[in-house]
Parts: C-alpha cells; structure tokens; sequence
C-alpha cells in the first residue's frame, strides 16, 4: 500500500486532520530560522540540507493538543545540542555546561518553535512543557512534516509528528502501533 | 528601575535578564508565578515584570490575575514574553491585564522597542 | 561560496562609511545569506557578481539595499515614534481645518520598504482620528519590486510585529496568516503601494499634504539630496509637511524649506516663493 492509499483511505473515514495538511516544510522552515535568530543569534543561518544524524542523538520536544494532537520534535547531536545550549546561555554559559543546562536551554527551543507551530494550526490547542530525551516515535507515517536543515555545519531535524497511530482501516506497515512504548517512556528523568 | 524575569526556562531568564541588566535595570528572576509573588510579598516590587506564560505551579495569566487583585501591586508594568502566539491567547492576557506582550522568537530589539513604548527604558539607548 | 576576499572587504568598507557598523573578518557567511535574496532578485547567480555589478555601476538605491540587509533585521512600526505622534496631534488636524469637508488628504510614504510606515499611519488614523480615515489615501513606494509587493500583501513575520508595535495594535488589526501576521482589509484598503525611484525623475503622483522621507537621503550625495527634495516639493501643496529622519535634515542642502519644531521632533515646510 502506498502512503498516498493510506492518506485517501483515511480521508473517506474519519475527519481528523494529518499535519500534512495543516502545515508545509517552508512554514516549518522559516519559523525555525526565527527561532534561531532569537534565541542562538541574530547572525545564525540554517541551510536546508539533509545529513546524517550523528549516532548519538538528542531529541527535545513539546506536545500540541487540540484539533491536532502530536509533538514538534528537534532532534541533534548530542554535542549540537550542547553547542546550541552554549549559544543560547552565551555570556552567562558556564565553564562546563551540565546535563541539567542542556535539558533547558535545548528545550526551550523546542518551545519556541512548538509554540509558534501551534499558532498556525487552525482552533485553540495546549501547548506542553518541553521534555528533552529520545526522540518520541512517528506512530503514523503519513502524519509526519519534517525538515532537515543544517546550523553551523551540522544536521539538525525538525519533525511535526502526530501523536496518535493510524487508523485501523489504514494500517501502516512501517510503524506499527506499539502499546508497550508510550511517547513518555522514552523520556530521560530530568 | 528594576524588574522581574519570570520564566521556567533558566536559559530564557539569562537571555531577558541580560537583555534589561543591559538596559540599566537591577533584575531578579522567579522559575514560576508562585515565586514571583513570593517575590514581591517579600516587599520587591519591581517597576516590571516579564511573564512566561506555560509554567509548572502557577502560569502567567494566574500571576497576571493575581498582580492585578493587589491594589499594592498597581504600579508594577506587566509584559508577558511567551511563546503563546495566537491571536486569541494575546486577547486573554491584555484582558486579564497584561500590558504588553512580547511573542517568542524575539530579538533584544524587540524588548527594547517595547520598552520605549511602556516609557520604560531608564537609559537612552541609541540606535 | 563565491564572495572573494577583494568582494567581501568592498562590502565591510561600504557598510562601515554608510552605517558605521563594522562587520567582523569572518562575517562571509552573514554577507553571503543576507544579500544573496539581493543578487538572485537582480537576476544575478550570486554575491559575487552582486559585488561587481554595483562595484563597476554605482547606484546608491543597491548600494542602500546591501547596507540595510546586513544592518537591519526587521524595520520598527513606531520607528522614532515622534513623526507620527505629531501627525494626529498637530499636522492631520491643521490640514482638515484647512480644507473643505469633501476634500481628501494624501499622505505618502517614500521607500517604505516592507509597509511598516504606512500601515503606522494608516492604524494610527482608524485609531486617533476614526472619522477622518476615510478622508485620507496613503501611497506608499520603493524603489524595488519586491518591497511594493510585500508592502501590498500586508504580511509580517513573528518577528516583525515584535518590533515596536503595542500588542492592542496588534490585535486589533491584524489577523494570523499561517506563521506571519496580515494587516486587516480596512487597512490594506487605505494603502496603495507603487515602484518608484526617488533618484529619477518621479511618476504623476500626489499632490501630497504630508511626505515621510526618512533615512533615504543619507545616502545620497549632495547634488542627488538637493534633486531628490526638489522633486518630492513639486509633489507636495503649498501647505504641506515633509518628515525626515532624524539624523536628516534640509538645512545645508536645500534652502526652500522652513524647519518646523513639533514636540521631540521636527517637520519641513515648503517656504512660500522659494
């Protein structure tokens, strides 16, 4: 079955949207660049190109709930993740950043970006508190806009993903609905 | 002046805080709203304070409505900067009596402008 | 990455003589991401042919395009917010006193890049003086096409409605549009934007009762300023009021104007028979 079969099927039985139709890659784009104007600097570029994410990688995200319920998802190198961390603290960085810096400052962008997401989808949704970790599943791959960019020469990821599995009638062979592995699990305690 | 940053996020209270020291303003900063009223029950009260709005334990909008059920408090300027960017939330916090807002992602400029606006920058900032 | 060390040094020298900011060795990339929109809107394939395109022709309309992409992120709504406050506390009521009732007034808004300008008047009409704003048409123009079109559109970024505008503005009269901001129809209604360069000779427009020419004639030489303030006085009435910027002025260029103090901020007049 292609995507483009799921996408259909769906459509004809339930009314509830996928961020596909909500949102494109150039609007993800240009309120990612925003972001990192604000908050990394005024002078940092993000060059839209796909690579590799390294093998140690760091998600942080925050959930959307309404009309549309998922999570805006960042995802980096673990070392990225603390180069953007130092960027954001700046001058007030310390020496050695810890884990606890990182967690912040990493999930406030993700805040950033997961709030101005939430401000173009249509109707009123809830904005969570951002949790830094491994990355929550895609339980629906036809419920995914992602981006891939690159900051200083190294990927970065921004992926919009619906929390909620496909449905029955179109099942994705890709990634089944796993009931054991809630989004949270994957959490890293703060 | 002095002013109160209020924020859940230790990076954005560095990034605000250090945006106003550089405007001239004696900063202290609370993670939430019930640490900011302790804050101010504490007698500190700042000629502005900067809310977050989604935070654990009391939000900015309840701190909003708390500063404004204080007449003691009425001197206080209060700017929301958040990353709640929908018309509507806008609306909710200038009714519970917010007097500006500042959306996330903003640049130091933006603080400054609005400040200018508030008549709330102490020091003449050249462009 | 095509900006040569000769490119790049050709644009930190003109960059630190029009602004005086200083842009650091190492600064290529930022020069490369902001004026490569530039080159490609010029139908050039990239910075480099940019730099040598304005380098062989000089033209201080791209010349103030290059400064103003690497200096200035986004333009403030109430950019020195004293021009418009004197707009509807003293200038606006002096000429409705003026003219009969059915009589409407222009304003123009010259270079006015993204709209900013005159959708601040144009709110700052529906706002102070409701029953005056139908009276009123506001023209804004710049010199590039690409400007008109935004200024047309009505469109802002996250960014740019942080910059200087009170959020009740905001709220009142703008609506979300995706990840920007649109300005309300009643507004878009008021403003009509057209491309015009300042440094030649100017289109049928006006007559104008009030100009905004602000941070455009320092960038000029002395011969262009005295042509460009000769013909934007052929545009105005009699009794009209030219805003510059406030590190501008008519005195020493041109002497057919009377500086007028208004409040923290001042005004120029056509001088009667100059």
């Amino acid at each position: 079955m292609t995507a483009f079969d799921t996408a259909e099927r769906r459509r004809a039985t339930d009314a509830r949207p996928v961020i596909t139709e909500l949102i494109d890659e150039a609007t993800i784009q240009s309120i990612a660049e925003q972001a990192w104007i604000s908050l990394v600097g005024e002078e940092e570029v993000l060059v839209p190109l796909p690579a590799e994410l390294p093998a140690d990688v760091l998600s942080s995200w925050v959930d959307v709930v309404g009309p549309w319920t998922g999570s805006v998802v960042l995802t980096t190198g673990r070392r990225t993740a603390e180069e953007l961390s130092r960027a954001l603290l700046r001058d007030s960085a310390p020496p050695v950043l810890d884990e606890e810096d990182v967690v912040d400052a990493f999930g406030e962008i993700a805040n950033v970006v997961g709030g101005s997401i939430k401000a173009t989808l249509p109707g009123h949704s809830a904005l969570s508190l951002p949790s830094v970790g491994a990355s929550p599943e895609v339980r629906n791959a036809s419920d995914v806009c992602r981006i891939d960019l690159l900051w200083r020469g190294e990927p970065v990821a921004i992926s919009v993903q619906g929390a909620l599995p496909a449905l029955p009638s179109s099942p994705d062979p890709h990634h089944p609905a796993d009931p054991d592995r809630s989004t949270y699990e994957n959490e890293v305690p703060l | 002046m002095r002013a109160l940053v209020i924020d859940d996020s230790r990076a954005m209270r560095r990034i605000v805080s250090s945006i106003l020291t550089g405007f001239g303003y004696e900063v202290r900063d609370a993670g939430h709203g019930g640490e900011a009223l302790e804050v101010l029950n504490e007698g500190w009260v700042p000629d502005l304070a900067t809310i977050d709005w989604n935070m654990p334990v009391m939000d900015g909008l309840q701190f909003v409505s708390a500063v404004r059920a204080n007449p003691a408090w009425r001197s206080m300027t209060m700017m929301m900067v958040t990353s709640e960017s929908e018309h509507t939330q806008i609306v909710r916090a200038l009714a519970a009596g917010a007097h500006e807002y500042v959306i996330k992602p903003f640049t130091a400029d933006a603080i400054r402008d609005k400040l200018a606006l508030l008549g709330l920058l102490p020091q003449e900032v050249v462009l | 990455m095509t900006l040569t060390a000769t490119s790049f040094d050709w644009v930190r020298q003109v960059v630190h003589r029009e602004s005086a900011i200083v842009l650091a060795p190492g600064k290529e990339y930022l020069v490369e991401a902001r004026l490569l929109p530039i080159a490609r809107q010029m139908g050039l394939a990239d910075v480099g042919q940019l730099v040598d395109n304005v380098r062989t022709r000089p033209s201080p309309e791209n010349t103030r395009r290059i400064v103003e992409a690497l200096t200035t992120n986004e333009t403030s709504w109430f950019r020195d917010g004293d021009p418009f406050t004197a707009l509807t506390t003293t200038v606006l009521p002096a000429l409705l006193a003026a003219r009969g009732a059915g009589e409407r007034l222009q304003i123009w808004s010259a270079a006015c890049s993204s709209g900013q300008e005159a959708y601040t008047i144009a709110m700052l009409l529906e706002d102070a003086m409701p029953n005056a704003a139908g009276r009123v048409s506001i023209t804004a123009t710049d010199l590039s096409r690409e400007m008109v079109e935004r200024t047309r559109a009505g469109r802002f970024s996250q960014l740019e409605v942080n910059r200087g505008l009170p959020a009740s503005m905001l709220v009142r009269h703008f609506t979300r549009a995706g990840s920007e901001w649109e300005v309300n129809a009643s507004l878009r209604r008021m403003v009509t934007a057209t491309e015009c360069n300042l440094a030649a000779p100017l289109p049928r427009m006006g007559p104008f009762d009030v100009v905004y020419l602000r941070n455009v004639l320092i960038y000029f030489d002395l011969p262009t300023k005295q042509a460009i303030l000769r013909r934007v006085r052929s545009l105005m009435r009699p009794d009209g009021w030219l805003f510059l910027g406030a590190a501008e002025t008519t005195l020493g260029v041109d002497d057919s104007w009377e500086r007028v103090v208004l409040g923290r901020s001042s005004a120029y007049r056509p001088l009667k028979g100059a």
